[in-house]
């Protein structure tokens, strides 16, 4: 990018290079074609993101899989998480989609609004695929225009993280579930004046802690394709986190950013840069790894059956695929067969497959694993209807939200000038 | 005419000394054929690279910036839109005048520093005291490490509030900014991380700073020249080809940067749009929204444009570049 100076000699090696590379490709070209062999074998090519553990345990299950069906084997590839979506539309450009693939909610609707995914409801319906054990919000947030895009991997719900030791050290009481939003605020600012740690984290940039909030005033982030809310319901939710700002119960706004990022290692509570942080409760375990306080997890404030159980990721199959059929049993295979479940855990989010659910929490020897699934149990309990799966353009909406809540934290803006910018920008990215 | 003869009469020792014009001319273009065959043979990896892997996708993604491609989509629901693309970008899109005018800042503000400091280092070092090839080593190095990501996250972490550049200040009392992540000094870091790599083009300076003959210096000494007049009447004009050079080449650098601005905003331009560069915004719409053939139209207006740029710099080099060995 920066700062080299081609000598024509690089060029005719990297014109070597290229023609070394471009060769294979163009044979390669030639003999790609899937054939179905007719000694019915199969290989079905397999990609997820993730890290080591995941791939591990991923490939465990994938070859109990081959060993309960030898003439079914797998291509797998995965890959850290930045640039997973690049390589994927990059091989669905070339209509060379994997057989299977994660997927999560930022992109579900995008494939699936471009005849991308494969309709599982049909396997769905004739039990080839089993969801009889699966919440019913689950399935319905995998649902785009009446098809099943993506079979739910795992189940999560919005969850609040906070720092147990540091607010039991300063003698603070732990947040509860059902705090109203002002309570919750007012707690965080008392606690940032105990402990010296910024009390809470300023959610304003983050959809998910908007969504809820949305769901409790009694809108939505979307309705269909259309926008859910009005620019008075984004002024709003602007200015109740910049009382919290003023109030001093939020970190400044340089810290707040470091926070917007998604990795987990990022998140203040776990930098020891707020006492809470706003994620997923399945993250609560991940999180724990990275801090040597103790966490726990409750809902986000207000009503929290406002909530709804969302698909952590999903798993889908490429609608050009030759072999739909086996690529469904398996992913039947992967959520609803107990050993599988038994060696996948929760590291995709809690099984979907309630009954796995409580192998799994019956099983497990982490605290803070058996303390998410309680969570989450819990809450799920009293959880309405689930929204629909966000449209076509979600992400750009989420980048629009943080760029605009930022304005505001920043004091470039005024919550009225910052709701403005986010409801014009969002409103253009959905009806694109 | 004579080359080629000559060369017949050579290799050729078995063909009668005295044949007939009419057949030397049948053999002439035969063997002009065989030889540029040959030519070509030789050519051919590096064609083959050409054409598949820069001419084929330039003209594709030429042909794309007039479609609404949107790359998962089937090729058949592809549209011709003709210029909608351009025309959007730029009556419609507030965040492209913004991207054009952070790469602007950047590449204005980054190629003179780059510039200044790669000449001004390669002066000190072309006085040739004792550690001076182990100094050009040392500066040269970052420059190795180009636009690499890992440079970039090091960069990152060193202007953080709790980086090194921080404690540093602080020895001297002065508390320092989250510089990284706020959004008035997030591109300044950029810019920073762009000057200091001016190795490149230190080389090249010290190069031509080699070939300044001495004696314009003696004779300027003789006639009483402080070393400031030595510098702007002789270094200037005599390295003025070598400045030209990389001026052009930094200039279009500069347009072009983007890992560092990817990695500082985890791809997304922030904080606040403040290093939304334009070759990031081109990258957002291609593989964040899917909107490909907006995304090459503006990879064609990028390219039309850095060449215009390229064209002006060309232009003003008659009234200050000066080739020595010219009438001048």
């Amino acid at each position: 990018m920066t700062a080299s100076h081609p000598l024509p000699r690089r060029r005719v090696l990297s014109g070597l290079v290229a023609a070394m590379v471009a060769l294979p490709l163009a044979l390669g070209a030639c003999s790609s074609e899937d054939k179905p062999a007719a000694d019915g074998k199969v290989e079905l090519s397999f990609f997820w993101w993730g890290g080591e553990a995941r791939a591990q345990i991923t490939e465990q299950a994938l070859a109990l899989y081959t060993s309960k069906h030898p003439n079914v084997t797998f291509k797998k590839t995965w890959q850290a998480n930045q640039g997973y979506f690049d390589k994927l539309a990059t091989l669905t450009a070339g209509n060379d989609a994997p057989d299977i693939f994660q997927i999560d909610d930022n992109f579900l609707a995008e494939y699936a609004t471009r005849n991308v995914t494969a309709d599982l409801a049909e396997y769905s319906k004739s039990g080839k695929i089993d969801t009889s054990k699966f919440p019913k919000g689950l399935i319905e947030y995998g649902t785009v225009d009446g098809k099943l895009a993506g079979l739910a991997f795992g189940e999560n719900t919005q969850g609040l993280v906070y720092n147990k030791t540091k607010l039991e050290a300063a003698g603070v009481a732990l947040p509860t579930t059902g705090q109203s939003w002002e309570d919750h605020i007012a707690w965080a600012k008392d606690a940032a004046a105990k402990t010296k740690v910024a009390g809470t984290m300023d959610p304003s940039a983050d959809y998910k802690a908007f969504w809820v909030w949305l769901r409790q005033q009694g809108k939505e982030l979307y309705n269909g394709k259309e926008l859910g809310f009005t620019q008075a319901d984004v002024q709003a939710w602007f200015e109740l986190w910049k009382g919290a700002r003023d109030a001093k119960a939020t970190p400044t706004p340089d810290v707040i950013h470091e926070g917007n990022a998604t990795d987990v290692t990022k998140q203040l509570v776990v930098t020891g840069k707020a006492l809470t942080s706003w994620v997923w409760a399945n993250q609560l375990p991940e999180l724990q790894k990275n801090t040597k306080d103790q966490l726990g997890v409750i809902a986000y404030p207000g009503d929290a059956s406002k909530q709804w159980p969302r698909a952590s990721m999903y798993f889908s199959v490429y609608r050009g695929s030759k072999n739909k059929d086996v690529a469904a049993d398996v992913l039947n295979f992967l959520a609803n067969d107990p050993e599988a479940g038994k060696i996948l855990g929760t590291d995709r989010g809690l099984p979907s497959n309630t009954d796995i659910r409580t192998q799994v929490a019956a099983s497990t020897d982490n605290a803070s694993m058996k303390e998410t699934i309680k969570v989450t149990g819990e809450l799920a309990k009293n959880f309405g209807p689930a929204p629909t799966v966000p449209p076509k353009g979600h992400s750009t909406v989420r980048s629009e939200l943080i760029k605009a809540a930022e304005e505001a934290q920043y004091g470039r803006a005024t919550p009225a000038q910052a709701a403005e910018q986010f409801f014009a920008a969002s409103q253009a990215a959905i009806s694109r | 005419m004579s080359p080629v003869a000559t060369t017949t009469a050579r290799h050729t020792p078995t063909v009668p000394p005295a044949g007939s014009a009419a057949h030397q001319r049948r053999d002439r273009p035969a063997r002009h054929r065989s030889e540029s065959k040959a030519g070509y043979v030789f050519l051919t990896p590096w064609l083959l690279g050409l054409v598949t892997i820069t001419a084929v996708p330039m003209l594709m993604s030429l042909y794309l910036s007039f479609t609404n491609y949107d790359v998962l989509s089937d090729w058949e629901s592809m549209e011709w839109v003709g210029l909608d693309n351009y025309r959007t970008m730029f009556t419609e899109d507030p965040s492209f005048w913004h991207a054009v005018k952070t790469t602007l800042v950047f590449a204005l503000v980054a190629t003179p520093l780059k510039l200044a400091a790669a000449l001004g280092v390669a002066v000190l070092l072309n006085k040739g005291f004792k550690a001076a090839g182990l100094f050009r080593g040392l500066f040269y190095l970052p420059s190795l490490l180009g636009g690499s990501v890992a440079l970039a996250i090091v960069w990152v972490n060193m202007f953080n509030r709790d980086g090194a550049f921080n404690s540093f200040l602080s020895w001297f009392g002065i508390e320092g900014k989250a510089w990284v992540n706020d959004p008035d000094f997030a591109l300044g870091t950029l810019i920073l991380l762009a000057v200091w790599q001016f190795g490149a083009p230190m080389v090249i300076f010290l190069a031509g700073l080699k070939q300044v003959p001495n004696e314009l210096y003696e004779a300027a000494s003789v006639d009483g020249a402080s070393p400031v007049r030595k510098f702007i009447s002789i270094t200037l004009p005599m390295l003025s080809p070598v400045i030209f050079f990389n001026l052009v080449l930094e200039t279009i650098n500069g347009f072009q940067g983007f890992t560092s601005a990817f990695v500082l905003s985890n791809g997304t331009g922030g904080p606040v749009d403040s290093t939304l560069m334009y070759t990031l915004h081109l990258y957002i719409k291609g593989w964040n929204e899917y909107q490909m053939g907006y995304a090459s139209a503006m990879a064609w207006v990028f390219l039309l444009a850095i060449g215009l740029v390229t064209a002006v710099v060309f232009r003003t080099g008659k009234f200050w570049v000066h080739y020595s060995d010219g009438e001048d």
